[in-house]
């Protein structure tokens, strides 16, 4: 069976979805961190498969930058977040507020 | 070291021995007024010396030297020294009297509590006057015109407790401020024309291409020296500077301050129009005769003087306007002398009585002070140019000179002698003869050595300066050849007795006159009596402090509370914090938004993502 276009664009969807609500509603930073990923991976599965039915390297090619980005983006998000914990002893966004109050 | 190094290092010592003195004083010795007074009076003395070294050296050849100050575009500033002879016979001037007078000040200052400050002004003053004696260029010279007034100020302030010294001190900055704006616009006008602001060059130019000299510059140069000179329309601040300490008034009169506006007038001579001469000469003249009848109506000892200063001015004002400066230079010499005499006895008098300055609270100090009187009598015989005395020599030769110029002028100019003559006779016979009019003129009592020595050493410069010869040939050529001009031009028309005579005339009329009106010791004006008009007239002095009074506070005030209004109301009510009050709207908007959780930045950034989206579908 010939998986469509659509398949893989309702799959995409869902993840960035899941994705998106993560950061809107979970108040640790490490998990919205992750959802952010999960948003980025999301678009790379759309990318890969727009790619492959129109069959062209842009969507792949993409799909690299994207995953490059997304690498340093850990790398430095992750070493803010376990600085911010030194600092702050917590990573949730409540007590996260000190440049309002 | 060659010759020329070292004159260089001399004068730059006779510049700045005065400014460290001063800086010492303020800086370390403020309170200790003793060591003050030595530092300041050790100073000048050094000044005195290093000066008649430096004179002595001198080959009477102008020394032009300077360095580059600051560039501004094409505009180069220079820092420099050009002593010609005029300046060589200004920087004795200053140096002799600078010194006389603060020796005398350690007599009269000796009981007062800020000896310090007094004594670091009298050094800084001495300082700003070198400097403008001693500038090569315009805005050189008006750096230090206007540390004179800035010392001044603060000299006539000395006594700051009191409203008539501090207002007098406000007065005197704040109409020379009106003559200097329009000698600094003068001095932008002189660059813009002649491309330098170098006064060697300046005199060159104008030497060679006469065609170059332009009435507007030369008149808005000259507004400097009407303020500085406290000559028509200016004249008010000078007599209410009398508020300051009299050993101040001295140096302000006789060599500093109102000598440099004369000072100055001879510096730029060549860039001077035949029209702008003319009207300095018309203003000098009737303020010769302006000052001598107002005069006559004051009765404060100091007052008298200040006014006679005027008049003085006008006479040296009147020898520039004739096309006479070295006789102006000569008469300014001679003044200098007698004049810090005048005061200085005036000093010693007012010491004496415990500050009392009414002429007619005196009275018989001849037989109590023989000393300040006999210096005083020669200092006033000078003033009224009594034969062979050094004002004779100066004043008349002025008043020949205007002879063959203008007939009018001349008589003008001897009958301001008249009133010079006059008003000195009714303070003189007033104030040292016949008997005591007060406790404190009964218990007067000749000072001590620190104020009699000035007096003899000024007495004596008062009877000879007037002699030619005695000045070394390279300073007295300042005056010498118009001198003899003028006495050659009067001789071959045969006119020289009658000159002699009719000068003569004048004050023995003067003295006399006011020996039999007044009398002796008088305790009232005879002219308030007799004539009181006359007397309220001459004391309104044209009301010319009146019209300044009204115009400040009906007219300027009116503009100053209209723009007052404009800029509270308009410009600060509504341009600034108007437009800061919107923004401060905007704002707290904007800050409503931030609310510190991230979640809703989130939707924030949703909703700009939906809107950013609704333009690039063209939803709007």
């Amino acid at each position: 069976m010939m998986t469509g276009v659509s398949s893989y664009v309702v799959v995409a969807s869902f993840l960035f979805a899941i994705g998106f609500l993560g950061v809107l509603f979970r108040s640790n930073t490490l998990i919205i961190f992750m959802s952010l990923e999960l948003m980025l991976n999301a678009v790379n599965i759309a990318l890969v498969g727009f790619s492959r039915f129109n069959n062209t390297m842009d969507g792949n090619l993409f799909v690299f930058f994207i995953i490059t980005v997304a690498a340093a983006e850990v790398a430095l998000g992750l070493a803010i977040i376990v600085a911010l914990y030194r600092k702050r002893q917590t990573v949730m966004v409540e007590q996260l507020d000190s440049l309002k109050y | 070291m060659d010759a020329m190094e070292i004159s260089v290092v001399t004068l730059l010592a006779i510049l700045f021995i005065p400014f460290v003195s001063a800086g010492l004083i303020m800086l370390f010795f403020r309170k200790c007024g003793n060591v003050a007074a030595v530092i300041s009076v050790t100073s000048a003395f050094l000044v005195g010396i290093l000066t008649i070294y430096f004179l002595y050296d001198w080959d009477g050849v102008a020394i032009h030297e300077y360095m580059s100050w600051f560039e501004l575009g094409g505009l180069r500033v220079n820092m420099g020294f050009l002593v010609d002879r005029n300046a060589a016979i200004m920087l004795l001037v200053v140096g002799f009297v600078a010194f006389w007078i603060q020796f005398f000040s350690v007599g009269y200052m000796k009981e007062d509590d800020s000896k310090g400050r007094y004594f670091a002004g009298l050094s800084i003053f001495t300082f700003s006057m070198m400097g403008i004696v001693l500038a090569d260029n315009l805005i050189m010279l008006f750096v230090f015109w206007e540390l004179v007034g800035f010392s001044s100020y603060g000299l006539i302030a000395h006594y700051k407790d009191t409203q008539e010294a501090s207002d007098a001190s406000k007065k005197a900055f704040i109409v020379n401020r009106v003559g200097d704006f329009g000698f600094l616009v003068g001095i932008v006008f002189t660059y813009w024309h002649f491309g330098t602001v170098d006064l060697e060059v300046l005199g060159l130019v104008a030497k060679i291409n006469p065609s170059m000299v332009s009435s507007l510059i030369g008149f808005l140069l000259i507004c400097g020296f009407l303020g500085k000179s406290a000559q028509f329309p200016l004249q008010v601040w000078l007599p209410d500077a009398m508020a300051g300490p009299t050993p101040v008034s001295a140096l302000i009169h006789a060599a500093t301050m109102v000598a440099a506006g004369i000072y100055f007038l001879v510096r730029i001579f060549a860039i001077i129009p035949g029209d702008v001469l003319t009207l300095i000469l018309w203003l000098g003249v009737l303020m010769a005769v302006y000052a001598g009848a107002c005069a006559l109506a004051q009765s404060d000892i100091k007052r008298i003087l200040a006014y006679s200063t005027l008049s003085q001015l006008g006479y040296m004002a009147a020898a520039v306007g004739l096309g006479y400066p070295g006789l102006a230079m000569f008469h300014l010499s001679t003044h200098a002398a007698f004049k810090a005499l005048l005061f200085l006895g005036a000093g010693s008098v007012i010491y004496a009585l415990h500050h009392e300055q009414s002429i007619f609270k005196m009275g018989g100090l001849v037989r109590r002070m023989p000393i300040t009187t006999i210096t005083f009598a020669i200092g006033l015989l000078a003033l009224c140019g009594v034969a062979f005395t050094s004002g004779y020599f100066s004043k008349d030769a002025i008043i020949e000179a205007s002879l063959f110029i203008n007939k009018n002028i001349y008589v003008l100019l001897l009958f301001a002698a008249f009133l010079t003559s006059l008003y000195m006779g009714r303070l003189f016979w007033v104030a040292f003869f016949g008997r005591p009019n007060s406790i404190n003129a009964e218990d007067a009592e000749e000072s001590g050595v620190f104020i009699t020595l000035p007096l003899i050493v000024l007495a004596v410069c008062s009877l000879v300066a007037g002699y030619m010869l005695l000045w070394p040939e390279k300073i007295g050529m300042v005056f010498w050849g118009e001198l003899i001009g003028v006495h050659d031009e009067v001789a071959s028309s045969g006119l020289s007795m009658a000159v002699l005579i009719w000068s003569s005339l004048t004050w023995i009329l003067g003295l006399g006159i006011s020996y039999f009106f007044y009398g002796c010791g008088a305790q009232k004006d005879k002219l308030l009596e007799f004539m009181p008009k006359l007397f309220s007239f001459l004391k309104s002095r044209l009301w010319f402090d009146d019209i300044y009074d009204f115009y400040v506070s009906k007219i300027q005030q009116r503009v100053a509370d209209l723009l007052n209004f404009i800029d509270v109301v308009i410009i600060s009510g509504l341009f600034v914090r108007g437009s800061a009050g919107f923004v401060g709207l905007l704002s707290l908007g904007g800050r409503a938004l931030h609310v510190g959780s991230l979640h809703v930045y989130v939707y924030w950034f949703l909703a700009g993502l939906l809107l950013f989206g609704a333009f690039v579908f063209g939803w709007f």
